[in-house]
């Protein structure tokens, strides 16, 4: 199915969680509109990513069995809200969906999705480590690629990177 | 079997690990393991960070009772290289040679996905055909030298020191076709925003149908020194099996997901540049694991799938060197790339599964954000799951079927 | 080391005529009276170990030189081609220097007496095993009526040391080679020793001069390969079994170089290390010789048979060519063993274990059982 079809299914479904989506347009100087272009993506409550994710792998329609990929942006040091960006795949379908979450960065936290996808327990030990957002129920939040004592977190828009560790400059 | 969460817990206190006596462990071979009411504890040994078999920088803290691997935990972060903060400092073009270096085993097709994915972005820019030729032979050249280096590689951690060298001859030739095309042999930056930036020296296709003529003869005799040896086939079948059910619950890509039988490849299924006309011109098959020589799903499944591929690699670049034409090879790209507003995810088929790139552009020269969806990262997790129940011998087995590069999963 | 065998039918049967070597050495040296016997004695034996550890080292020289080159050319390429000249025949000895220079490290919480006295024992035993071997008819530093068993009762201590190895070297991966070690050259010596009985069943005797003699006859083809047809499953096991011993590929488990990165080698450097490659390169001579000495006709060959009808036997020349023909279908054994090694790839330990326990030991039983049976049945139909 292409994107409009995965999107009018999901929306006659009535999935808990969905909230608008988001299509390319093109830029338009009336309204002073840069427009948007590259891939379409829906928009998803992230206190409802664990029933609307399960929905996506257990409808027959949809059938995404794969948990592509599972990260998070920053857009801007202004903008209030991280993105936790997710891509499934279905593999008997050939069919992408992306979808985006946004997340109060004064509230961080949202359920896991491990135990939908085993996928995604590498996937959030990286973007809490990165982003500092909090995964409930995540059975392992160890950092994944920084040391355990790496102060901050990184990719966010507004990190510092710090003067030294443990006695080595990091000029 | 411990979890990873009893492996992490426990990982710190040196408590020695008493099983109650009713616990009975079934071993490999099938038999119950026979159980005296002695306490001991397993050991813990390190492997890696240095390491001649885990392909890269990485630590796997093992846990093992004798020779029976009892829990398995990668560490992973010694060759974090922050790629991706690095894409929001950097501009589009300037991004480039960063990709190369994440998997720099198949540094095309790291080039490829990125372009691909500004190309998503720039709806515009018109690629020309003969540069999309180009990119296919570029990233199926490419995919051939990986699969070379994980054949090559894999045969060493199983201790057959011969078919190494033999591996990287051919690996040689397609390195030095590489260096005549764009300077480098390892870490190209070839495949650009737009198509390729240096047009093929005289000589360059018909060397590329040499090699490919060559290569098929030295293919089977690999093939039958290797894969088909004994001994090679007792150490990888039945080792490490991943069901297919496993491999969509990992998020396994690429050679795992086709070892254990699911019929899925992204230049097939979902494709992108020529690959499409490619397949239905009939230039390549899929090859998929059959559980011959073992289970469904075992090392020696996926080993033999990178095999197969090399040959239909092949294919596609005859096909690709029949169609292409003379002609432009890069679009109409200005010298400081603006990408216009938007999001983009766009994965295309690596050696080693599916690398994506998610890109988020506010219209400027440099991107807001830079996600790189590797594919070791994701199939790396998977041994946490595999390797308990294996032997010691067998988990390096595993890691070696698993065909990782430590850039990519670092990043 | 002047022992005689009158002739070729009879064969002399005196005991320790090893004192002839002395009584010999002594009558020929112009050596003033006052020294006393002892010292005499002493003296005379450590030619015999210098003698000794010449061979070995010329022999280990050799083969780490053939070993490079023939694992070169399988891998398409040239292997030593500078040092020295010529294909580098100097490469063994620049790298001794070179491992003689380094800085003897030992490392922290290993135990030190363990450390220094594994290679020793290695090396030492390894240096028994060979004094055993008879070098031609008239070149032995001790004639043994048990020769064989000698070899392989001394040959087997190499296990102590190298567990020793593993364990003093405070090291887990060290460890895990030690214990490979000790699992694995335990089960094949089973095989080992069955197999062996076989063409001792033909031959009928354990002294490898013995051996090679009886192995004389039809133009100096008469080897016990051909004498009895269960000799050549024999020598099959026989060498597996060998390969397992001296943890050879594809049975280098305690070394696993990409598994353990080096097994129970791992923590010595520099002389240490040379030891232990000294031991293997010496074992593996070491179970050529007796391959060939027990199966494929030791000292005979059709240019023995030929000099021996010319009457040539007793002189120089004639040992000379013994010595040749042995040493020669040595290294041909010893050349089989590398190119098995660059050819196939390593078997995991409990696949070592099954085939050591659940079919070499079996088939070796049954061989033994055939051919006793055979020698049994052709004794009955000759006579």
């Amino acid at each position: 199915m292409d994107f409009n079809a995965i999107a009018e299914h999901l929306s006659v479904a009535n999935v808990p969680g969905l909230l608008s989506v988001d299509l390319p347009r093109p830029p338009d100087k009336k309204t002073k509109d840069k427009g948007r272009s590259g891939l379409p993506h829906v928009c998803v409550d992230p206190a409802c990513m664990v029933e609307f994710l399960t929905f996506c792998r257990d409808d027959e329609a949809l059938g995404f069995e794969v948990l592509i990929d599972l990260s998070a942006s920053d857009p801007s040091v202004d903008d209030e809200n991280l993105w936790i960006l997710i891509q499934l795949l279905s593999v008997r379908h050939r069919h992408r969906l992306g979808i985006k979450s946004l997340l109060p960065k004064s509230a961080l936290s949202m359920p896991s999705s491990t135990r939908v996808y085993r996928a995604a327990q590498w996937h959030e030990r990286e973007c809490m480590e990165m982003f500092g957002v909090t995964f409930e129920g995540h059975p392992d939040p160890r950092n994944m690629l920084l040391p355990d004592d790496w102060p901050g977190y990184p990719m966010r828009k507004d990190y510092e990177f710090p003067k030294e560790y443990h006695g080595i400059s990091c000029e | 079997m411990t979890s990873p969460t009893e492996t992490s817990a426990t990982e710190d206190e040196h408590k020695p690990s008493i099983r109650p006596a009713d616990e009975v462990r079934i071993l490999a071979s099938g038999e119950r393991e026979f159980f005296m009411d002695v306490a001991t504890s397993d050991l813990e040994i390190n492997m890696g960070p240095q390491h001649p078999a885990t392909h890269g920088v990485m630590r796997v803290l093992l846990r093992t009772d004798g020779e029976l691997v009892t829990g398995a935990q990668p560490h992973l972060g010694y060759l974090h290289r922050c790629a991706e903060k690095i894409g929001e400092s950097v501009e589009w073009l300037q991004y480039l040679p960063y990709t190369d270096r994440y998997d720099y085993l198949s540094a095309m097709n790291n080039n490829l996905s990125y372009s691909l994915a500004v190309e998503a972005l720039m709806p515009e820019l018109e690629i020309p055909r003969r540069g999309t030729m180009i990119r296919m032979i570029c990233a199926e050249l490419n995919r051939i030298a990986s699969h070379l280096v994980a054949f090559g590689t894999y045969g060493l951690d199983i201790g057959a020191f011969t078919p190494f060298f033999y591996a990287f001859r051919e690996r040689e030739w397609i390195q030095a076709l590489f260096e005549k095309i764009c300077g480098a042999r390892l870490t190209y930056s070839y495949i650009r925003i737009g198509g390729v930036f240096n047009d093929t020296p005289p000589g360059w296709l018909r060397e590329v149908a040499d090699f490919c003529d060559v290569f098929e003869g030295k293919w089977q005799e690999y093939y039958d020194l290797l894969i088909e040896n004994h001994i090679f086939v007792q150490r990888t079948a039945n080792v490490g099996v991943i069901t297919a059910e496993m491999a969509y619950d990992f998020g396994l890509t690429g050679p795992m997901l086709r070892g254990s039988g699911v019929d899925f490849d992204l230049r097939r299924d979902m494709p992108y540049l020529e690959y499409g006309q490619a397949h239905d011109a009939g230039a390549f098959g899929v090859p998929l694991g059959t559980g011959e020589k073992g289970t469904l799903g075992d090392c020696w499944d996926r080993t033999q799938v990178r095999m197969k591929e090399m040959i239909e690699c092949l294919g596609i670049v005859r096909w690709c060197l029949e169609q292409i034409e003379p002609g432009p090879i890069i679009g109409n790209v200005p010298r400081v790339i603006k990408v216009p507003p938007g999001e983009a995810y766009v994965g295309i088929e690596n050696p080693r599964g599916e690398l994506g790139h998610y890109l988020h552009s506010d219209g400027g020269k440099i991107a807001t954000r830079c996600r790189v969806r590797a594919p070791s990262f994701v199939n790396l997790a998977v041994l946490e799951d595999l390797m308990p129940g294996s032997l010691l011998a067998d988990a390096v087995a595993i890691i070696g079927a698993t065909d990782i590069v430590v850039g990519e999963t670092d990043r | 080391m002047l022992g005689l065998i009158q002739d070729t039918g009879t064969l002399a049967q005196t005991p320790n005529e090893g004192t002839n070597f002395l009584h010999g050495l002594l009558q020929w040296l112009p050596l003033p009276e006052w020294i006393p016997d002892w010292v005499l004695v002493l003296g005379a034996v450590g030619v015999g170990v210098g003698i000794l550890v010449g061979l070995v080292s010329v022999i280990t020289l050799w083969s780490v030189w053939m070993e490079r080159k023939v694992s070169g050319h399988m891998q398409c390429r040239n292997g030593p081609m500078y040092a020295g000249g010529w294909h580098g025949w100097a490469q063994t000895i620049a790298d001794g220097i070179k491992l003689f220079q380094k800085e003897d490290m030992i490392p922290l919480g290993a135990d030190r007496v363990l450390f220094v006295l594994s290679p020793a024992i290695v090396l030492a035993s390894i240096f028994g095993a060979l004094a055993a071997l008879p070098l031609s008819y008239d070149w032995y530093f001790a004639r043994m009526d048990l020769g064989i068993f000698t070899i392989l009762a001394i040959g087997s201590t190499t296990t102590i040391g190298v567990i020793m190895a593993g364990w003093a070297s405070n090291s887990k991966w060290s460890l895990y080679g030690a214990m490979r070690e000790a699992a694995q050259v335990v089960a094949y010596e089973i095989p080992l020793g069955i197999a062996l009985m076989v063409p001792l069943i033909a031959l009928g005797t354990f002294s490898l001069l013995d051996a090679s003699a009886l192995q004389s006859g039809f133009y100096g083809m008469g080897w016990a390969i051909f004498q009895n047809p269960l000799c050549l499953p024999a020598f099959i096991i026989f060498w597996i079994a060998a390969l397992a011993e001296t943890k050879r590929a594809p049975f280098d488990l305690p070394e696993a170089e990409s598994e353990l990165v080096a097994g129970f080698l791992t923590e010595f450097s520099g002389i240490r290390w040379s030891f232990f490659f000294m031991e293997e390169y010496a074992a593996m001579f070491l179970m050529s010789v007796v391959g060939a000495v027990f199966f494929f006709g030791g000292f005979e060959s059709p240019v023995t048979y030929a000099l021996r009808s010319l009457g040539m036997e007793g002189t120089i020349v004639f040992s000379l060519v013994c010595f040749t023909t042995l040493v020669l279908k040595a290294f041909i054994g010893v050349f089989l063993m590398m190119w098995l090694r660059w050819t196939l790839p390593r078997v995991r330990i409990d696949q070592v274990m099954t085939m050591g326990y659940k079919y070499l030991t079996p088939l070796a039983l049954v061989c033994v059982l055939c051919a006793a049976i055979w020698e049994a049945f052709l004794h009955l139909v000759l006579n």
